[in-house]
């Protein structure tokens, strides 16, 4: 077998940006993206401080997680490890983004030139269909293939290898088979201790990090970065590929589902609460839509169906294609026979939610596991608060809503214990220092909002029966916009990128005690 | 997954060069489709002859777009506003390439009538070139039209003097043919760097190199106030305070000289290859022999004083009662009879007696017993005794050097400091020996290609060196060109780059005022200019700007319209890189670490058509020389090698007609064939056709000829270390010439001219010169501002280039003010603030980056972009330090330069959101 990787020695890049720059030039990539970066990272305390220059990229993981959450199978992996993509099938919905923690790869929608309008040189090499669909480094996988086909090695024959590898002036970057236990790559990682980054993710990385022995030496691990400026290249950034309009697809479909399940669970008492289940397909359908607008494909969104058997974003686009006829049939013939099952696909949609979220492997604050139950039990609470809205107003036809009210506060205590459950287990895990911050800040906002006041309410409305009805609909507003806020937040505001770690920040000839960094993580 | 385009059209490759910056020549190949340049590669076919694989620097990749980059200009203007000043614009307008030409040739014919030089005495004619001579390797024949018109003022600089290594150039020069100092990298196990930034501006060479040697072990300890790229990639970061290094060194000099065994020195160099042993008299001249006037040495054998090259073996150490006479200033004879004397070695184990590390403790900022571990450890490393056969001659392996940076080695305390790094590396024998510390290049003496060559027996058994005289009848009492640097600067010699290695800043200061007793400062009836940019690049810019727009007809070849082409009369669009043809020497021993096994030529082939109106620089030269009835001054001047070769030798002769316009291609062509028969004795004439085709063109270069020793060893010469007479001399001469002239403001510089140097303290120095000169409380003023190479744009020209912008952004530091983060809690600045940063002379402004590899009383700006002018870097906004930099002569030294340091003050302006 083959496996292709990048070895960086660490003992030897000075950070000079020549394979960057190469790399724009083979590639012919906008100034808008760096497929090849080297970071400038700095660590310690006057005067003794550490600064070291780390060449990264798409990683070619063994495991990749963009790969696994691809709705499209745009992204793919080829036998001998070179993680592709069909810029012809990708529809640009960055869920591979949010996926690669090692913020590996990009999307542009606009053409990007270097003056504004395009030089001759752009004009030549432009090339539309990379508009509006990932891209990434390729290994410089067409160099790879004629050198296979020419009977040349890669990462020993220039016209075979990758240009990064061929510009680095200090070699120190390296390419090769690393299942060849003779190849150039091989030998390397023999002969010199190694890591490869954020390996506690088991994405199996093909880039391996070297540095010198006399690095091994056990040392400090530095102390957690407190300072949001240094490094900053290096640090956990917010993800920018999923806007407010994605979001709005977690706040809508979560909504549109519970409430739709509690139109239907409500209609065992009172079939005409049924009526509630109209605006939550709207709530779904309107969710969808807005991602519609995001992605940088739309024309080709079909293609999102390609792939139920990984992807979580192909599976709540079947469910929501299976949903709407049925929901809406069921809630047209008002027929238990098909809403049951509407409701079970709703459950099913709001799970596909949650896990989408989950399965984003780059956003630490989303890959944390509870955050499932959390963006389940959140649209629940949010389904229930609008059902109590919904109750007001359908209250001159005399549906009560005190069950509804006691059912959507209890729904969102339990929110609030899975928030504390899943701020805990972020803290405990390590996390983002700012995704904590964000989080932190956002939490005396949710907790007065989506449980004190609904609380407060709900035990007004039981007091002050004349005014129960508006109060039941303010308890139920304040949950469902809690509710909504809380993905918002997850989602938008505190969705930080895993940024960069290394195990270890070499001594480049000398002795000094090797130690690891992780900027802006709270734990190393 | 491709996301290369289909080819529709057709695609080729094209050799050329990037010679950007000091560190190239780096040989590239460039895609050309559809006849337009897309791609830059290193030149791989070169793998096996370029020290770096065929490696190029990541300036190099930014050519594709400064050939497309929109804001170029493409076509001859002229301005059309007689105002000039930065806040009138030109009004250029487009004009025809035969009108652009008339004008520029009808002044220089004007000029000619009138007379080369002026009343002054000041040719009329001055140009200014770019950093390091890089611009011959852009300008074609340019160099033998300047050589054809007569005397020219090359010294209104635009960095060189007061932002290059100076006092290495001149001393290095002097001592050991060393215009730029280098480890021997590829054997060098040790090595002590103050401040030399070698992963920024050592060049693709000096990165490859200095990787290996990490891999190998090498041990590089960085002595600076902030922690560079090159610290970054160190084993140690020592955070020095500002200009200080000389004390450092002083320091390690006491060590090996003072807490040492001697026996650990490299005795029989001291003895055999420096002036150790010479006796040294009362007034502190060597001591000579009456009849030979040969320096003395003691017999070891007999104890008595005979010559030095009496065959003798001499002692170091000691002293002996002897006859002799002094050789002083002026042929003053002094004779004496029955003196006691020393050898130099005593009198500086006496000098640096209390220098010890205690002493450089309170000065350096750094603790004794790391000056003392670091001393120790270049001993310990030197291997002293152990020997290693390169081409089948043993020579001494002495693998630790100590390198220095820009500002360490420029402006006062350059000399201590090239001093004593030399002097350390004679103590333990590793001058120009394998693994030590070597020179690489040649510029002030004669022949400048070969090192070797330029070696000549002088007196007192050093080599030659051609010194500006000093002698009553000889000294140029009257400045030749307006740095005055035959008259100033005994050291700077007469090479056609002395003039910009004078004091270069005198050049722009007396276009603001007269020094006393000097003809009165005439601006240039033409100025020339070419890949410089003065009024962003050298110093109080301000006053730059003002003097140039005071200028009355400058001639800019344009690239795109800038800060010093906004006073331009004419703009003149040549070839860029990739468009223009040349033909380059490479290989040998250049630049910093441009040391290869071989050498010979490469072509810069035009990849792409020119843009626009844009011509080849031979083609506007050639035009030039006609226009002006230059033509046959001009070819003869090309047949003679001013374009990089001479067009005949022993078994051809390819010169050209001297009387006929030729065509840049015809020219190079003959260059081409000249070049090939050079290389191979006659045997091959390969011409322009094939350079085209192969790039390049080499043989092997001995690496023998890396080291000087062998060479010394050879003539029998000594290098001229530890003991100056001659500066002494020289130093005493100069003052009475100028003291006769009633010249009294280079007094303070006369006092560099010391046998062994004393240590200064630069920080009050530069304090009370400053406070002095613009009357301010000097403690209101608490931060050291220096600078720093950046490899992205150092020398480059290519601040207008958005890749080397969005390159250089990931390398901290680039466009800010980088201050420690101590510092900026205790003044409550936060990063991403905009600060303004006040020197006593001028303010700018810009972004502060906060970080702990800098000291806590230094600030450091890499990059002065404050431009105004220049397209797209005109939106940079970020801070100078070279606004705030005074040209002042109280802190320009004996050399003629300064450095690029000065006190400043910050004020919060706003935060940065």
């Amino acid at each position: 077998m083959t496996r292709w990787a990048m070895v960086a020695d660490l003992e030897r890049c000075v950070g000079c940006q020549t394979c960057v720059a190469a790399c724009r030039h083979t590639n012919a990539t906008s100034p808008a993206e760096q497929w090849r970066r080297v970071l400038d990272i700095e660590t310690g305390s006057y005067p003794n401080v550490s600064r070291v220059f780390v060449p990264t990229g798409c990683q070619h993981c063994a495991d990749p997680p963009c790969m696994h959450v691809c709705p499209t199978t745009a992204t793919r992996q080829r036998p001998d490890g070179i993680v592709t993509i069909d810029y012809d099938l990708c529809i640009g919905c960055a869920y591979c983004e949010v996926a690669c923690p090692y913020q590996a790869r990009f999307l542009i929608s606009e053409p990007q030139y270097a003056y504004g309008r395009a030089m001759q040189s752009e004009v030549e090499r432009f090339n539309p269909d990379l508009l509006g669909v990932a891209h990434k480094c390729t290994f410089c996988v067409d160099r790879v293939d004629f050198g296979l086909e020419t009977g040349l090695t890669p990462g020993l024959d220039p016209r075979a290898t990758p240009a990064c590898v061929n510009a680095c002036i200090a070699d120190a970057l390296h390419f090769g088979d690393v299942d060849d236990p003779n190849s150039n790559v091989s030998r390397l990682l023999r002969d010199y201790p190694s890591f490869r980054m954020h390996a506690e993710l088991s994405t199996d990385p093909s880039f391996h990090y070297i540095y010198d022995a006399a690095s091994r030496a056990p040392g400090a691990t530095s102390p957690p970065e407190d300072d949001h400026a240094r490094n900053r290249s290096a640090q956990p950034a917010r993800q920018e590929h999923w806007n407010w309009k994605a979001a709005g697809n977690f706040v809508c479909g979560g909504m549109g589902a519970g409430l739709f399940v509690f139109a239907v669970l409500a209609s065992v008492w009172d079939g005409r609460m049924l009526i509630a289940g109209w605006p939550a397909l709207a709530l779904i359908a309107l969710g969808l839509f807005l991602v519609l607008l995001k992605i940088g494909r739309p024309l080709r969104s079909v293609y999102v169906l390609r792939q139920p058997q990984r992807s979580w974003m192909a599976r709540e686009a079947w469910l929501a294609l299976v949903l709407f006829p049925v929901a809406a049939l069921g809630l047209w013939f008002q027929t238990p026979f098909l809403l049951v099952p509407a409701a079970v696909l709703a459950m099913a949609f709001l799970y596909s939610q949650a896990k989408i979220l989950s399965e984003a492997k780059g956003i630490p604050a989303w890959r944390e596991g509870r955050v499932v139950p959390l963006v389940v039990a959140t649209g629940l609470a949010e389904g229930s608060g609008l059902f109590l809205v919904a109750a007001m107003l359908l209250a001159p036809a005399g549906v009560s809503p005190e069950l509804p009210a006691i059912v959507a506060v209890v729904l969102a205590a339990l929110r609030s214990l899975i928030w504390l459950n899943y701020f805990a287990a972020l803290r405990r895990g390590g996390t983002p220092i700012r995704t904590l911050e964000i989080l932190e800040a956002f939490r005396p906002w949710f907790f007065a909002i989506g449980l004190v006041l609904p609380l407060l309410l709900a035990i007004a409305a039981f007091l002050i029966p004349a005014v129960a009805l508006p109060f039941h609909a303010a308890c139920g507003l304040s949950i469902a916009l809690a509710g909504a806020a809380l993905k918002f937040v997850l989602v938008d505001r505190a969705g930080l990128n895993q940024g960069v770690a290394l195990t270890i920040v070499p001594s480049r000839g000398g002795s000094r005690p090797a130690h690891s960094v992780k900027p802006g993580w709270s734990m190393p | 997954m491709s996301t290369r385009k289909a080819m529709a059209g057709n695609e080729r490759t094209t050799s050329t060069y990037c010679y950007q910056c000091v560190a190239g020549p780096d040989l590239l190949k460039v895609r050309v489709q559809d006849g337009i340049a897309t791609e830059v590669a290193p030149n791989l076919d070169a793998a096996a002859v370029h020290p770096a694989g065929g490696k190029a620097c990541v300036k190099a990749f930014g050519l594709v777009q400064k050939t497309y980059n929109p804001a170029r200009v493409l076509y001859p203007m002229k301005r059309t506003n007689p105002r000039k000043g930065r806040h009138e614009d030109p009004g250029f307008v487009r004009i025809s390439w035969d009108e652009a030409l008339a004008l520029v040739a009808d002044k220089l014919n004007e000029v000619r009538a009138k007379g080369l030089t002026d009343e002054a005495g000041y040719p009329r004619v001055a140009a200014s070139f770019g950093g390091g001579g890089t611009p011959t390797a852009y300008m074609g024949t340019l160099p033998a039209f300047l050589s054809a018109w007569g005397p020219i003022d090359m010294s209104f600089g635009s960095g060189q003097g007061v932002k290059c290594y100076h006092s290495e150039h001149l001393y290095g020069e002097f001592w050991h043919r060393a215009f730029t100092v280098s480890p021997d990298t590829p054997l060098c196990e040790y090595l002590v760097s103050f401040g030399a930034n070698v992963e920024a501006s050592g060049g693709v060479c000096g990165v490859k190199r200095h990787a290996d040697a990490r891999r190998r072990g090498m041990k590089r300890v960085q002595i600076e106030p902030h922690l560079s790229v090159t610290g970054a990639c160190s084993a140690e970061w020592v955070p020095i305070k500002p200009k200080t290094d000389s004390a450092f060194m002083f320091a390690m000099i006491h060590v090996l000289l003072h807490e040492r065994p001697r026996d650990r020195l490299d005795l029989p160099f001291l003895r055999d290859r420096t002036s150790s042993p010479y006796l040294v008299g009362p007034n502190g001249y060597f001591l000579r022999d009456r009849s030979t006037r040969k320096p003395l040495v003691i017999d070891k054998a007999t104890g008595k004083a005979v010559p030095f090259d009496a065959g003798a073996q001499p002692l170091l150490e000691g002293s002996a009662v002897v006859d002799g006479i002094e050789l002083g200033a002026d042929d003053e004879v002094i004779s004496h009879t029955g003196v006691k004397v020393r050898p130099a070695f005593a009198y500086l184990v006496d000098h640096v007696k209390d220098y010890s590390p205690e002493w450089a403790e309170s000065i350096c900022d750094v603790p004794a017993a790391t000056v003392r571990r670091i001393a120790n450890e270049y001993l310990d490393h030197a291997r002293v005794g152990e020997t290693i056969e390169i081409e089948g001659v043993t020579l001494p392996l002495r693998p630790v050097s100590i390198s220095l940076g820009k500002t360490v080695n420029n402006g006062w305390g350059g000399f201590e400091c090239c001093w004593a790094r030399t002097v350390l590396a004679c103590l333990i024998g590793g001058l120009e020996v394998p693994g030590g510390t070597l020179g690489t290049t040649v510029r002030l003496n004669r022949p400048a290609d070969n090192r070797w060559s330029s070696v000549k027996p002088g007196d007192d058994g050093f080599m030659q060196y051609p010194m500006n005289p000093t002698s009553k009848e000889e000294w140029k009492s009257r400045p030749q060109v307006r740095s005055a640097h035959r008259t100033l600067v005994p050291l700077v010699a007469d090479s056609p780059w002395s003039q910009a290695l004078g004091p270069t800043h005198l050049a722009w200061k007396m276009q603001g005022e007269n020094l006393d007793q000097f003809p009165p400062a005439t601006p240039p009836d033409v100025w020339f200019v070419y890949r410089t940019n003065p009024a962003i690049s050298f110093w109080d810019t301000d006053a730059v700007s003002k003097a140039m727009a005071r200028f009355p007809f400058t001639v800019c070849f344009a690239y795109t319209h800038d800060e010093t082409n906004h006073t331009a009369d004419v703009l003149l669009p040549d070839c860029t890189d990739l468009e223009g043809l040349q033909l380059l020497r490479i290989g040998g021993t250049k630049y910093v670490e441009q040391f290869w096994d071989h050498q010979g030529f490469a072509l810069r082939a035009p990849a792409v058509p020119a843009q626009g109106e844009a011509r080849d620089f031979t083609w506007i030269a050639t035009e030039l020389a006609r226009r002006t009835g230059l033509l046959k001054e001009y070819n003869a001047a090309i047949n003679r090698g001013a374009a990089g070769v001479k067009l005949s030798g022993k078994n051809y002769d390819f010169s050209l007609p001297v009387d006929q316009v030729h065509s840049v291609e015809a020219i190079w062509d003959a260059s081409c064939r000249a070049a090939s028969a050079e290389l191979t004795d006659g045997a091959e004439t390969h011409g322009l056709e094939w350079f085209m085709e192969h790039g390049f063109r080499v043989k092997p270069f001995p690496r023998l000829q890396w080291y000087l020793y062998p060479k010394l060893v050879q003539e029998g010469l000594r290098f001229e270390l530890p003991y100056q007479e001659r500066l002494h001399r020289v130093g005493v001469e100069l003052g009475r010439r100028l003291h006769e002239q009633d010249i009294h403001w280079w007094d303070r510089q006369l006092a560099e001219y010391e046998p062994f140097p004393r240590w200064r303290d630069l920080g009050a120095l530069w304090e009370s010169a400053l406070a002095r000169h613009f009357k301010v409380e000097i403690a209101d003023y608490p931060f050291w501002l220096i600078t720093a190479r950046s490899m992205q744009y150092s020398w480059g020209g290519n601040v207008g280039i958005q890749l080397m912008k969005e390159v250089a952004d990931s390398v901290a530091g680039h466009g800010k003010i980088v201050m420690n983060r101590g510092t900026a809690a205790r003044l409550g600045v936060a990063d991403g603030d905009r600060l303004e940063v006040r020197s006593p002379l001028n303010r700018t402004e810009g972004q502060v980056m906060l970080c702990e590899g800098i000291r806590p009383d230094t600030l450091l700006m890499i990059g002065q972009f404050d431009h105004w002018a220049t397209p797209f870097a005109k939106d940079f906004h970020a801070p100078s330090m070279n606004a705030l930099m005074p040209m002042l002569l109280d802190l320009t030294d004996a050399t003629g330069s300064s450095a690029d340091l000065v006190k400043v003050k910050v004020t919060r302006l706003k935060d940065a959101a």
